[in-house]
């Protein structure tokens, strides 16, 4: 593989993206064509920053988000090629730089298809109507009797074509359009279709470039030890072991860099390869200052949560009169949900290679967020953003961790110290023992159930550290947005009480995969089939009637009719592919949830066995409506992919603490699923088609471990109200 | 025994220390990078390459065992792309974020190898060893089942 491959192409683009008209929670962007389309000197055609035709007919599709697997790089330029109408064989996808020029880069939250869909369909019609322009203006026809048709155009008045190839150059001096025609659903060529990802072919070769892949000359490599507990410090370093060993570039110590994707610092060891540079690290002799944080211990910690909503915490909203709501109920019941800390463990541990000069800064990562390392490392430098040249590598799985960029702020460190490019690969321990986790909580949810059946109050008290404190350590306890599932309750409950409770973070929390919606779907669902159970009734039925009621009770302009509308129709599919109601042998249950979440809806019917302590999950059927679907071959990957990991999170994975540093290490301890583990069938289905497509990176997750555990209760009558099941006996 | 081994067919003389790893003397001296890190304790699979046609972890093979060697590389499992594997890996879209497959394959190769028509419960026992974090498991497993089919149709 040659360095220079990896070295930015240099290619002028032109700004697209008012990025400065993004709505606050990404919902809209607004398009900025710009009004002439010549292109700096460069050969071909290129109208925006996101298409370039060459005058052989080669097409280049740049990709603004970031690719960990979720299948973007693939589904966004297919979408431009379809709107382009040009031959998707003839098509190169290329992962576009750290730039605001590709609007936001910032890859979670499932926003890619939800915000930059429509954009990208601007991006490729535009070019599409130019080509044809052309085409008209060389044949002096009107450009409605011109039409593209895979990659040519055609004309309404004789055979003559003429290639993208060919019309590049005229086109490029066109002007270019404001409001492109987008083409109407019949017309798709890719979107809707299971069009193959763009990389496979690289991939089963062993030549996709990830970010721990990159080799630039005469690169060093590094390795790391972090300080173990957050906010504490070196106390002592005693390198004497490394003496007369041939190879060790440096010891440096990097301090901590206090900013939320700073560095927790440590010590790192740069070296003439990877080997050598993590043996040297171990052999260190390293005293560390475990600082305010040191007598952390997760045990202690969730009892101290369950303390905490299971008595009366801040209010953040109280609707109607719960307490009446509470004395008029026939049915009432309450219940206690608690989850522990998840490490996203991606098989591409945290990576980056960084070469620092005065003049210049280059990056090379596995990243979510290249703009947010220009920002970062902008600050670090003393530098300004746009001066930090960022190239975003294939992330080997990401989840939500390569959003921050702590592992960047070290390569740049020692690249700097050294003053040569290095490559630091995080070692498996250091990326499980100083993540940024996902939070552990505690719910505590009441409930009332009237005579006729309605559910009429609830209360529902949560306590988690949250990622805000990431940004302001002065946070004590999930804040109102963080709370904002709840509040927006998906039942539409007349009388509701939302509290919170202390929670002070210990230790760096983050996004993980689904976030709060992961103890959010748990609870709300695991709940809910209790209430069904105490009230007498079939869960589905129950379901039914709560969706039905908010529908009869919600002001026709209200979001949670549409909400309640497709949960409903999620959950009744769901149940009819799952055979809700099959006769099953003794031991066997079947267990529903559905989860509004990112926008989109999953409902998952799960058949599980349990045989003692074991548990075997036969069949899951997931129904999802996430808008129109832009690829449901990738789209039905992410589901199959948080089944699994959904599987592993309510099974056994947790990371726990203790004196203020994570006790896991590696696979063996952080045992996330494996092949023989997995569900034998997993169906997937599409619904809800003629609404926006929304995104399904995080929405499948949620879903899982709360109809697995009431299946368990189908199946056995043991309920588990904690993820993992395997951190308590179940009630 | 000399210090030389052959990988993906090309002869190599190793001067550097014996105990490096397999799996660091491919990425860092050679610069085949397909082969991934994943845990360094034999325990994901990510570095899966075969040794005189065995499936071993590179990243707790000592380089020194390979002296006198065969390895074989993902770089190397065909000469362009065509083991019935790789068509099957195709054909199912298995990878996600594709970094763990290389080692899925080649954990996949010596199975089929080993065993042409393996069953079920075959192929769990000999893939169990090999994460997928993104989950393309159900995948892993039909692509084998066809390029098992493929190869003795062949």
């Amino acid at each position: 593989m040659s360095a220079t491959r990896l070295l930015s192409g240099g290619v002028s683009r032109r700004d697209f993206i008012k990025h400065s008209s993004l709505a606050i929670g990404g919902l809209t962007v607004s398009v900025a064509l710009p009004l002439s389309a010549a292109t700096g000197g460069d050969t071909g055609f290129q109208p925006n920053a996101f298409v370039h035709v060459a005058p052989d007919g080669t097409v280049t599709l740049w990709c603004g988000r970031c690719e960990m697997g979720q299948g973007i790089s693939t589904a966004l330029p297919a979408a431009v090629a379809d709107e382009l109408e040009a031959d998707w064989a003839r098509v190169t996808v290329l992962q576009a730089d750290g730039d605001k020029k590709y609007g936001p880069q910032g890859t979670g939250g499932s926003r890619s298809i939800n915000i930059m869909l429509e954009p990208m369909r601007q991006a490729g019609a535009a070019a599409r109507e130019m080509l044809v322009a052309a085409a008209a203006q060389a044949w002096g026809l009107a450009a409605t009797d011109c039409y593209a048709d895979n990659h040519v155009v055609r004309n309404r008045q004789d055979d003559r074509e003429l290639g993208y190839g060919e019309l590049a150059d005229a086109a490029a001096a066109l002007p270019v359009p404001e409001e492109p025609a987008l083409k109407s659903k019949d017309e798709f060529r890719y979107i809707g279709k299971p069009l193959p990802r763009h990389d496979q072919d690289e991939v089963v070769v062993g030549t996709r470039v990830y970010g721990a892949d990159v080799k630039l000359p005469s690169m060093k490599y590094a390795a790391i030890r972090h300080v173990p507990v957050m906010g504490g410090s070196l106390k002592s370093l005693d390198k004497s072991a490394l003496t007369g060993i041939d190879g060790i570039t440096a010891v440096v110590e990097i301090p901590r860099y206090n900013k939320p994707f700073g560095t927790l610092g440590g010590v790192a060891v740069v070296a003439d390869n990877t080997w050598l540079a993590q043996q040297a690290v171990g052999k260190l002799d390293i005293e560390w200052e475990r600082g305010p944080h040191g007598d952390y211990d997760t045990d202690a910690y969730k009892q101290e949560l369950v303390r905490n909503v299971e008595a009366p915490g801040e209010a953040v909203l109280d609707r109607g009169d719960v307490d009446a709501a509470f004395e008029n109920a026939t049915v009432r019941h309450a219940a206690t949900y608690v989850g522990g800390h998840l490490s996203h463990s991606p098989m591409e541990p945290m990576a980056s290679a960084a070469w620092v000069t005065d003049e210049r800064c280059e990056i090379w990562a596995s990243t979510q967020d290249p703009q947010g390392i220009q920002n970062t490392i902008a600050d670090y430098l003393g530098r300004q953003p746009e001066d930090i040249i960022v190239h975003v590598m294939m992330a080997g799985g990401a989840f939500g961790r390569k959003f921050k960029c702590d592992y960047v702020t070290e390569a740049v460190a020692l690249s700097k110290a050294i003053k040569a490019p290095v490559q630091l690969t995080w070692s498996r321990e250091e990326d499980t023992r100083t993540g940024y986790y996902h939070s552990c909580s505690a719910q505590h949810i009441e409930a009332g159930v009237d005579a006729e059946g309605n559910l009429t109050g609830w209360l529902h008290r949560a306590a988690f550290p949250p990622i805000s404190s990431l940004f302001d350590p002065s946070v004590t306890r999930p804040g109102e947005s963080e709370l904002a599932q709840v509040t927006g309750h998906p039942y539409g409950v007349p009388n509701l009480r939302v509290e919170s409770g202390e929670s002070i973070a210990h230790t760096r929390i983050g996004w993980y995969r689904a976030v709060y919606d992961i103890f959010w779907g748990f609870a709300f669902n695991v709940f809910t089939d209790e209430l069904a159970h105490k009230a007498g009734a079939d869960p589905l039925a129950f379901y039914r009637r709560i969706y039905e009621r908010s529908l009869a009770t919600a002001p026709s302009d209200e979001p949670r009719r549409e909400q309640a509308q497709r949960s409903l129709a999620v959950l009744n599919k769901a149940a009819e592919m799952g055979e809700w109601g099959r006769s099953l042998p003794d031991g066997h249950g079947l267990g529903l949830a559905v989860h509004h979440s990112y926008h989109s809806y999953t409902a998952m019917a799960v058949h599980a066995e349990v045989q003692g302590d074991e548990i075997h999950v036969h069949r899951v059927d997931c129904a999802v409506d996430c808008g129109l679907v832009l690829n449901p071959d990738i789209a039905t990957a992410q589901m199959e992919g948080a089944v699994v990991m959904g599987l592993g999170l309510a099974l056994r994975t947790e990371l726990k603490f203790k004196d203020g540093a994570v006790v896991n290490s590696n696979f063996h301890d952080y045992p996330v699923l494996r092949i023989h583990e997995t569900p034998p069938v997993i169906n997937v289905a599409f619904i809800g088609q003629d609404y926006r497509s929304t995104g399904l990176g995080e929405p499948g997750v949620p879903t899982f471990a709360p109809a697995l555990s009431n299946a368990v209760f189908a199946a056995s009558g043991k309920r588990y109200r904690q993820v993992p099941f395997a951190a308590a006996e179940p009630v | 025994m000399s210090n030389t081994l052959t990988v993906n067919g090309q002869d190599h003389t190793v001067d550097v220390d014996g105990n490096m790893p397999l799996l660091w003397y491919l990425r860092d001296v050679l610069e085949l990078t397909g082969t991934k890190y994943g845990c360094g304790m034999s325990l994901c699979g990510a570095c899966t390459v075969h040794l005189d046609g065995n499936a071993v972890r590179s990243c707790m093979t000592p380089v020194s065992a390979a002296f006198g060697k065969k390895v074989t590389t993902i770089e190397g499992l065909s000469p362009d792309g065509s083991h019935p594997l790789q068509i099957a890996w195709i054909k199912n879209n298995v990878p996600q974020c594709g970094y763990c497959q290389a080692g899925q394959i080649m954990s996949a190769a010596d199975l089929l190898e080993r065993n042409p028509d393996p069953s079920l419960d075959e192929i769990h026992a000999a893939m169990q060893g090999n994460i997928c974090r993104c989950g393309t498991y159900l995948r892993i497993r039909s692509a084998i089942q066809d390029a098992a089919k493929s190869m003795q149709e062949a």
